[in-house]
């Protein structure tokens, strides 16, 4: 097993990730301080879902590595009680129930079946649990997955893209459960290819542009005297567009 | 790898979709034993073989099929909703959740093979003696029947978590099982009876003690229908701790 001396909750160095001759992620380096709330922000096809895949074990790297808590995902025994991650909205058997859905997790990791109530309670699908997800919306959905990444009750938060489908109730309920969750000591790393959908809720942003980071900075510092964040935002994934 | 098993056997019985192959299972093992129950002269089932035949293709025959679908879908089902990423991230050791989705198959498919078995003998033996046909089977005959069915259906299913772990496409795999048991084997065995006999489907019947086109003892076809089920299952393993799960 390899455990590295990096102190860093996430660490990934000269990451690259190749599809033939396309490079998704291209030489990518960053690292995650405990107890933040990191934006990880790129236009669409810029590279961090993949990011995010060869940091959680779903995918191997050609080059480089992304390590958790100084070590590999894959090496991890019970990573749920680590890292909470959720990669698509719908990752749910349509004919299961959102209870059942996290009974099957919970099972796999040894946590008690108290905890899935807690966790639905937490994300407000109670009256709802024991219904099939297929009768579930959208909005719905992303609390279901985010109760199946807090089951463990980990230290790290990993969301590609949680705001998406959520009515602006939602998304003000998605920051404040991610403020609260990073209040508590825990890290948390949420993608989005929209700079407002999270620049409430983050200390810093990462923001890759095709396979690339052209910025990693606190909010307050990427914004110049004249400038919006939009406007950088906009400025810096434009650049790299050829 | 207890986590693994428990998870798994949550997984099994919180869809319908174990009831549903089991549904479908029995529907076609009765319509099966009831084609071949009314449709064959009273000559022809007078003699054991053929009596054996008609138990065998309907419950060893469809026990097994069914039990190899059970054990694709234990994967392709996941690959199709996505949950096998949320599995993966909750259990990154792969090889791990492969072997508990062999074992909570293997012992489901066993099951299914127990029950198509069971009924169509059953049934069949209920027909052939209302139509004053001597059953010819004893004692040992039907229990060979019953647990070389149910044998066949436990190691078919560890084949077909195989086949789900390398496919990975839900409906290529139902196909490429159904396919290749009712057709396919089929062919062979009338065709190249020497090759057929090695061929997984013909080795479930030669558990049984059915010997039609499978030359073989049960013993021996158990042996060698493991060996298809052990490699299946090393190749699934191998596939899915090597590939990248987009």
């Amino acid at each position: 097993m390899t455990v590295s001396t990096d102190a860093s909750v996430v660490g990934v160095r000269d990451l690259v990730k190749r599809y033939g001759d396309e490079a998704a992620v291209d030489d990518l380096s960053f690292s995650l301080a405990a107890g933040t709330v990191t934006g990880f922000l790129g236009p669409n096809g810029a590279g961090k879902t993949t990011t995010l895949r060869l940091l959680l074990g779903l995918a191997e790297p050609s080059a480089g590595e992304a390590l958790v808590f100084g070590r590999h995902y894959r090496e991890l025994d019970r990573p749920s009680c680590l890292v909470g991650a959720v990669l698509e909205s719908d990752d749910f058997h349509p004919g299961r129930s959102g209870r059942d859905h996290l009974r099957v997790l919970a099972a796999a990791t040894s946590i008690p079946e108290g905890r899935v109530d807690e966790v639905l309670d937490l994300v407000g699908l109670t009256s709802a649990a024991r219904r099939a997800v297929k009768t579930y919306s959208l909005g719905m959905r992303q609390r279901l997955g985010l109760a199946g990444a807090l089951l463990g009750d980990p230290d790290l938060l990993v969301l590609d893209e949680p705001a998406n489908g959520l009515d602006p109730a939602g998304v003000q309920w998605l920051r404040s459960v991610l403020r609260s969750f990073a209040d508590g000591g825990g890290t948390v790393l949420v993608s989005s290819h929209l700079l407002a959908e999270v620049a409430q809720s983050v200390d810093r942003v990462l923001i890759i542009s095709q396979g690339r980071l052209v910025a990693d900075a606190a909010l307050d510092e990427l914004a110049g005297p004249n400038q919006s964040l939009e406007d950088v935002y906009l400025e810096l994934t434009a650049e790299t567009v050829s | 790898m207890r986590e693994a098993l428990r998870s798994e056997f949550v997984k099994q019985h919180t869809t319908k979709t174990t009831v549903s192959l089991l549904g479908a299972m029995l529907g076609l093992v009765l319509v099966s034993v009831l084609l071949h129950g009314f449709g064959f002269s009273a000559r022809d089932l007078a003699i054991r073989s053929n009596q054996l035949r008609v138990f065998v293709e309907a419950g060893e025959g469809l026990g097994a099929t069914f039990a190899g679908l059970l054990g694709a879908m234990s994967v392709t089902t996941e690959v199709r909703n996505g949950t096998i990423r949320p599995t993966f991230l909750s259990i990154p050791q792969r090889g791990r959740v492969i072997a508990a989705k062999a074992t909570t198959s293997m012992l489901t498919g066993l099951a299914f093979g127990l029950v198509a078995t069971g009924i169509a003998a059953l049934i069949g033996t209920i027909v052939l003696s209302g139509r004053g046909i001597p059953v010819q089977l004893d004692g040992s005959g039907y229990a060979l029947l019953l647990a070389g069915g149910a044998s066949a259906a436990a190691l078919w299913a560890v084949i077909g978590v195989g086949i789900g772990a390398i496919v990975r496409n839900q409906v290529i795999a139902i196909v490429a099982i159904f396919v290749w048991i009712e057709i396919v084997e089929n062919l062979l065995v009338d065709s190249a009876p020497a090759i057929s006999r090695y061929m997984p489907a013909t080795l479930g019947q030669a558990i049984t003690g059915d010997r039609i086109g499978a030359l073989h003892t049960p013993a021996l076809g158990a042996a060698l229908l493991a060996l298809y089920a052990t490699v299946a299952i090393a190749a699934g393993w191998r596939t899915t701790t090597r590939r990248d799960f987009a």
